[in-house]
């Protein structure tokens, strides 16, 4: 199977070469199509800017990034602005919604800026809404709903146009324990029944259970990987491994002073 | 350190802000401006012939500094906002720095002082050398010629305009520093404040919007039909409720944005996005924009009343006689001319004339009576035959009391037709011709009066009868402008002795000789000549004074007016942009949002354009509509009813006036798109968040 999404040595450094941050250092993975990938790491550990590489909101210093055959930097203008809306769906931790559009006017913004014909659309809408729960929030604006609520409007948003990647950003950074995990049980059954690949970047252990695979980074660099042997593997001992690469990774004894 | 943030930071803000420093700018050259006003060349020369009406417009310029005082208040206070707004996250650093709050203020403060001594640096320049280009080619316009022009800076204008600046300037830091320190600082670090924004039903928002409409509408009746002119009460009652209804228009729109969000369905290029960002302002902001629109519309009125006015006294008759003189110490008209002639003659003067003869003016004194002593019923019952219209009713009217003429000599009013190169008159012993000043006829009375007077109709006088005949007269008799007649009759000079029994008032019209002329100015040759004049203690009027009385009502209502139109203008555009651009940085996460979400540079770009060109097209076209009911309303209440006739005339007024203020827009428009270009590039420049 081809992979959907391929990163190849990617690196990306801030400042000049006497006060270098390297941000990213040589990062080389794939994502296949309908996978549910999870990237992990501490604070700083260039896990956002990975994210935002392949948004393609930051250019990379060097390596490279291909989607479907795409080379993703050398992408310019409208093939850019079409690649971002059409091809990625992203998820924020912050939800941002457009706080004066209603939840319905949200959903349809990507439609709105790619000129796609509302008609078209409509129908996966009403399945969207109706699998997210959100219908009867589809009428209210961002500030009359719950931050669970508001998740689910940027989750539908984020698929609206059927993209072949999801990129999610701490998606449940901002939400209680109830919230997240129905999000994450939303975003793993739509993972599961429409084949759409997952990137998400988190922190939280529990939500990175929901993964089939996780990387772990540190300093910019691919620091161990973990795959869930599913179906043997209850989401349970998946969790209980992370929470074990975790621990070694923020205070493993070889990082203690 | 503490300087050199100071320094800093007030340098930033001019680089960042321009439309802030701009505006800061544009108050002081408006400051210096109308306190220079006395300094201007034309206002210098008309303080030696008008000297009364100059003096006390001169007297008006303190209420016109404190209106100055209060719109640019209401501009620095609204550009000086947005400049706080930008800093609130600064600000919040700074307390939790441990900044302390009066140290903060002093920073603050140092920082406006700065960056008003550099304002006014720049500013006063600009004001002086706008207001010598202004003194200039008003100077040229009116044909003074630029004799003697001399570079003035008026010491007082700069010294008031520095108070006035630095006044509101410290009123409008005052208030807004007040209201930034009362805060939290964690509201201050908020990236955007939340603002409350309490959705009413939608029919509170229709009924706003009718009750405004209904309330315009009144106004305007009121105005128009000449309600409003009658009393101050009716006048104030109008004034309110075209205040209220525009507020109320205002705050209704939002209803109609709704409607238009859900009537257009289609999506397409953010459409939705640019209504519901435009909702929102016009939500937040329903009074400053409709103050904005009051005061366009304001600006508008101010300019066709300017501009109408300057036309109406600016209409110059043809310049026939250079001076008048009288005697009115002696016993008779006779007498005191040939007075007149001794004076001159003795101290050589009549030699400087080409041209000295009598205007000979008087009442009928064949009889005691006053009412009825000249009836001229064939006149108005042909007049009565013809179709409604009302040029006929105004000249019924208007005849109706012509029962007691003047009377006019045909000599000398045929020497002064000569002079204006107009045919004489021929008068048979029993003919008369109709003398009546322009200031009383329109071309269309003229035509019909002349067409009955073709017919030779026979009127009676003193109970004798006359054949009036001729076309009707209406050259000016003196110099004096102001001295009109409404209704006389020019009769042979032996009926005329008869009817006035040589009891008649002579004023001696005079020509100056084209060899004085010749070589210098009209001005300056009359200059020179009333110089002479007065050393023989003569009565005198001249062409200057007279020109000088024009210019004065020109200068004085078109410079006022269309000074306070341009003020408005620029104050009304300021706050539109401001508060757009303003808006635009609050939501800026929105706009980064629509980045992630593959919106192009362009497509924003784009969007943002829609919006400006919305947000100042609303009030915009809510004040030109109103300007074509308010120009009107104006001119009913303000002109004579010569000018109010001539509706075609009206309407080109208004019209110019739209396209000026189309022009204004258009340049404010652009400025202000660019700056939204400029902000919006830099969202798309990601920022490392993490």
């Amino acid at each position: 199977m081809e992979p959907i999404l391929q990163i190849e040595s990617l690196k990306k450094y801030y400042g000049k070469s006497t006060n270098q941050t390297k941000a990213l250092d040589g990062i080389t993975f794939q994502v296949m199509p309908g996978e549910f990938l999870g990237i992990m790491g501490s604070s700083g550990s260039g896990k956002s800017t990975l994210l935002n590489c392949i948004a393609t909101v930051i250019r990379p210093t060097g390596g490279s990034m291909t989607m479907e055959g795409m080379e993703l930097q050398s992408l310019k203008g409208s093939k850019l602005a079409e690649y971002r809306g059409k091809k990625i769906g992203y998820l924020f931790q912050n939800f941002e919604l457009l706080d004066n559009l209603t939840g319905f006017e949200n959903v349809l913004l990507p439609m709105s800026l790619h000129n796609v014909p509302e008609k078209e659309s409509k129908k996966r809408l009403k399945q969207l809404a109706a699998y997210l729960e959100i219908t009867d929030v589809l009428e209210k604006f961002p500030s009359q709903m719950s931050g669970g609520q508001k998740q689910r409007i940027a989750a539908a948003r984020a698929l609206i146009l059927n993209p072949g990647i999801i990129l999610a950003d701490e998606p449940t950074g901002a939400l209680d324990s109830k919230n997240a995990k129905t999000l994450m049980e939303k975003l793993t059954g739509l993972n599961r029944d429409e084949n759409a690949a997952i990137l998400m970047v988190t922190h939280d252990s529990n939500a990175a259970s929901y993964c089939k695979r996780i990387l772990f980074i540190q300093d910019g660099m691919i620091f161990h990987e973990l795959r869930r042997d599913v179906p043997d593997e209850s989401q349970q001992d998946f969790y209980a491994r992370i929470l074990k690469v975790m621990a070694q990774l923020g205070g493993g004894s070889a990082n203690v002073l | 350190m503490f300087f050199e943030l100071v320094f800093r930071n007030s340098r930033r803000d001019r680089k960042e802000n321009g439309l802030f420093f701009a505006s800061l700018i544009i108050s002081i050259v408006a400051f210096y401006i109308i306190l220079s006003l006395s300094k201007q060349d034309v206002m210098i020369f008309l303080q030696e012939m008008e000297s009364d009406a100059v003096n006390r417009l001169l007297a008006m310029i303190p209420v016109f500094y404190g209106m100055t005082l209060a719109i640019l208040f209401f501009l620095i206070y609204f550009a000086s906002k947005f400049q706080m707004e930008r800093r609130r996250h600064e600000f919040g650093m700074y307390l939790m720095l441990g900044m302390r709050r009066r140290k903060l203020f002093a920073m603050l403060l140092a920082e406006d002082f700065r960056s008003s001594i550099i304002s006014l640096l720049i500013g006063l320049p600009i004001a002086v050398l706008l207001s010598e280009i202004i003194s200039l080619v008003t100077a040229k316009l009116v044909g003074l010629g630029i004799i003697g022009h001399r570079f003035t800076l008026s010491l007082n204008a700069t010294l008031w305009t520095t108070v006035g600046f630095l006044m509101i300037k410290l009123a409008a830091f005052l208030i807004l520093s007040g209201k930034i320190s009362r805060q939290e600082i964690q509201s201050l670090l908020a990236e955007t404040p939340e603002g409350t924004k309490r959705q009413m039903p939608a029919i509170i928002y229709a009924l706003a919007l009718v009750t405004g409409v209904v309330f315009l509408g009144a106004a305007y009746y009121m105005a128009i039909s000449g309600a409003s002119w009658q009393h101050l009460q009716k006048m104030a009652i109008t004034l309110t409720m075209g205040l209220i209804g525009t507020l109320l228009l205002f705050f209704g729109m939002r209803f109609v944005m709704s409607l238009m969000i859900k009537v257009g369905k289609s999506n397409r290029k953010l459409q939705v996005f640019n209504f519901r960002q435009l909702q929102e302002n016009v939500i937040r902001q329903s009074n400053t924009m409709a103050v904005s629109s009051l005061l366009i519309l304001a600006a508008l009125c101010c300019f066709g009343a300017g501009v109408a006015i300057a036309q109406f006294y600016g209409q110059a008759e043809a310049h026939v006689l250079d001076y008048t003189f009288e005697d009115n110490t002696a016993q008779d008209g006779e007498q005191g001319a040939s007075n007149i002639r001794n004076s001159l003659a003795n101290y050589h003067l009549d030699t400087e004339f080409s041209d000295l003869f009598d205007m000979k003016v008087g009442h009928i004194r064949t009889t005691e009576a006053y009412d009825d002593v000249f009836v001229m019923d064939s006149i108005t019952k042909e007049l009565a035959k013809l179709p409604e219209s009302d040029a006929r009713n105004v000249l019924l009217n208007n005849l109706s009391y012509a029962d007691y003429p003047y009377l006019i000599s045909l000599t000398g009013y045929n020497v002064l037709l000569q002079r204006a190169g107009l045919p004489t008159l021929n008068l048979k012993k029993d003919e008369a011709a109709i003398y009546m000043d322009t200031e009383f006829v329109t071309n269309d009375r003229i035509e019909i009066l002349n067409r009955i007077l073709s017919d030779r109709p026979e009127a009676q006088i003193d109970g004798a009868s006359l054949r009036l005949t001729g076309n009707v007269q209406s050259t000016g008799l003196v110099t004096d402008r102001s001295i009109t007649l409404s209704f006389a009759l020019i009769l042979p000079d032996e009926a005329f002795e008869y009817y006035t029994q040589n009891q008649y008032d002579v004023y001696v019209n005079g020509v100056l000789d084209s060899d004085i002329i010749n070589g210098v100015s009209l001005m300056t040759a009359i200059s020179e000549m009333n110089k002479k004049l007065d050393e023989t203690g003569l009565d005198y009027e001249s062409y200057l004074q007279n020109m000088g009385r024009q210019l004065f009502y020109i200068v004085a209502a078109s410079y006022i007016t269309i000074y306070l139109a341009i003020m408005f203008l620029i104050i009304a555009n300021t706050v539109i942009g401001v508060q757009f651009l303003m808006s635009q940085q609050k939501t800026n996460r929105r706009y980064k949002t629509l980045i992630r979400l593959g919106a192009t540079y362009k497509t924003l770009c784009q969007a943002a354009r829609k919006q400006i060109n919305w947000h100042f097209g609303i009030p915009t076209i809510v004040a030109a509509v109103s300007s074509l009911f308010g120009v009107r309303a104006l001119f009913s209440g303000l002109l004579s009813s010569r000018i109010q006739g001539d509706f075609s005339k009206l309407m080109l007024v208004s019209g110019a006036m739209i396209l000026f203020l189309c022009v204004i827009e258009y340049l404010y428009m652009t400025a202000v798109k660019r700056s939204s270009n400029r902000y919006l590039l830099t969202l798309m420049v990601p920022e490392r968040e993490e």
